[in-house]
């Protein structure tokens, strides 16, 4: 088991309850190049059985964030998988690069934009290849067509990003964002088992809230699980009791 | 920040319609005015995340927590409570004149500042279109609109409010660009909160002088000099 980005921000807190023993990596909130900011407007709103997640993915960009958090990683029990979000090939090799001789950075992880396109894909995965393993995370809605692409251009695995949704709030406001919760879980746990059918290596992920799940996506073929907003609902208490 | 569990001994409708209830559950769990604890029904698997309960009243058994509670929590759900999280109130030892400013949607968040403040031998003045709930003598009230005119009375002054009307704050008290407020003031900013500080997820991003800060983790009660607005 692991985090998923954007679970757990951008360096193990190893003041938090979590307790680090159950997971064997720590994957960073998304990091780009330059800084970003938090989205405007609506951020969060909640539905039956889950949440609408829209945050831009803030953070103080990737030479900041060296400054401020490469020092803990080097410090982690845990291997660190730093998560990149890119908007272009010259970005993701660039951050790559930069990454690469970094004391305890193991991995990367690349997100992608969700109109990513299968050459978008690969170009993305040679660019981030060098000396760490590369994890390609995918829109879990477009994840069996994308996911061949990433493999075959060299990426170790693939993970998967939280699918998007939408609706109109009590107000009326069309609210959309990223989709977590108990209510994602089954559609993720049908894009695990096709991507294992067809012999991706997949981390699996999406509304994860309990070990016979966690066990359920390893018994339909992932190789690992991710987990993500089940830390946020005791503070990192109780996660698998 | 602690694990205990609690216990909903009492569900009630607030003066604003929103539901509050005590929670039975060890004094070291009890949030400081302005701090929050997190809150979930163990038995309930479909919440996705926690509640974040602030303090509205204390007694020895627990305290009354608001905003609006989950409607599955029923008189007797038990609780798993984790917290207190965040900044709370911190009014300096010399206040003599407390202003309090209700910009939210109920002043219960307040009312452990106006208790606490009564003890004192200052006065305290609050300034809110909502509901008043029942308060010490000490305390007079008037509506929003009467702030204006009123800003140079306090000595430092306690905000509640929502992080949308962040921006509209200067606009509300008729305050020109880059001037401040005459006196302290510290600043309860209420917003959906989903990672408790877990992740940095962004959610509770508030504007301030330089970059951004997190409701969550850097607040929820802020200098309000130390914010954009």
């Amino acid at each position: 088991m692991m985090n998923a980005a954007g679970s757990l921000g951008f360096s193990p807190d190893l003041h938090s309850p979590v307790d680090w023993s159950r997971l064997g990596a720590f994957v960073t909130n998304p990091v780009s190049l330059q800084p970003r900011t938090a989205a405007r407007g609506s951020r969060f709103s909640t539905f039956p059985g889950g949440f609408l997640l829209h945050s831009g993915y803030p953070n103080l960009g990737l030479t900041n964030t060296l400054r401020r958090y490469s020092k803990h990683w080097n410090a982690s029990p845990l291997p660190v998988i730093v998560n990149l979000l890119a908007s272009s090939v010259e970005e993701v090799m660039r951050m790559a690069r930069q990454l690469e001789p970094v004391e305890g950075v193991t991995g990367l992880e690349i997100s992608l934009p969700n109109n990513a396109t299968p050459e978008l894909v690969q170009a993305f995965t040679r660019a981030a290849l060098g000396e760490l393993p590369v994890i390609v995370r995918l829109p879990v809605e477009r994840s069996t067509e994308l996911a061949s692409g990433a493999i075959n251009a060299g990426a170790s695995a693939i993970s998967l990003a939280p699918p998007r949704g939408a609706f109109r709030d009590q107000k009326g406001a069309w609210v959309q964002g990223r989709m977590y919760g108990p209510s994602v879980y089954p559609f993720s746990l049908r894009v695990v088992q096709e991507l294992s059918q067809i012999g991706v290596p997949t981390i699996g992920a999406g509304g994860v809230t309990n070990l016979e799940q966690v066990n359920a996506m390893l018994a339909v073929g992932a190789t690992a699980v991710q987990l993500d907003s089940i830390f946020w609902r005791e503070a990192g208490y109780n996660i698998f009791p | 920040m602690g694990h205990y569990r609690g216990r909903v001994t009492e569900i009630r409708f607030e003066l604003n319609r929103h539901l509050e209830a005590f929670i039975a559950c060890p004094s070291q769990a009890v949030p400081h005015a302005g701090q929050y604890l997190l809150a979930s029904d163990p038995d309930d698997p479909s919440a996705s995340l926690g509640s974040s309960l602030f303090l509205a009243g204390q007694t020895s058994q627990g305290f009354w927590a608001v905003p609006s509670m989950p409607v599955t929590w029923k008189p007797g759900a038990n609780l798993n409570l984790a917290g207190p999280l965040g900044h709370g109130f911190n009014l300096p030892a010399n206040v003599q004149r407390l202003g309090l400013v209700g910009l939210g949607d109920t002043l219960a968040r307040l009312m452990p500042v106006i208790q606490q403040f009564a003890a004192s031998q200052g006065s305290m003045t609050l300034f809110s279109d909502l509901p008043l709930p029942e308060a010490p003598a000490a305390l007079e009230a008037y509506p929003l609109a009467s702030l204006v005119d009123a800003l140079d009375w306090p000595d430092f002054i306690a905000f509640d409010l929502s992080l949308e009307r962040v921006s509209e704050l200067r606009d509300t008290l008729k305050l020109p660009m880059n001037s401040g407020l005459p006196c302290p003031a510290q600043a309860l900013i209420i917003s959906s909160m989903p990672c408790a500080g877990m992740a940095q997820c962004g959610a509770c991003a508030l504007p301030a002088r330089r970059g951004w800060k997190l409701v969550c983790e850097d607040g929820p009660v802020f200098d309000l000099q130390s914010i954009k607005w």
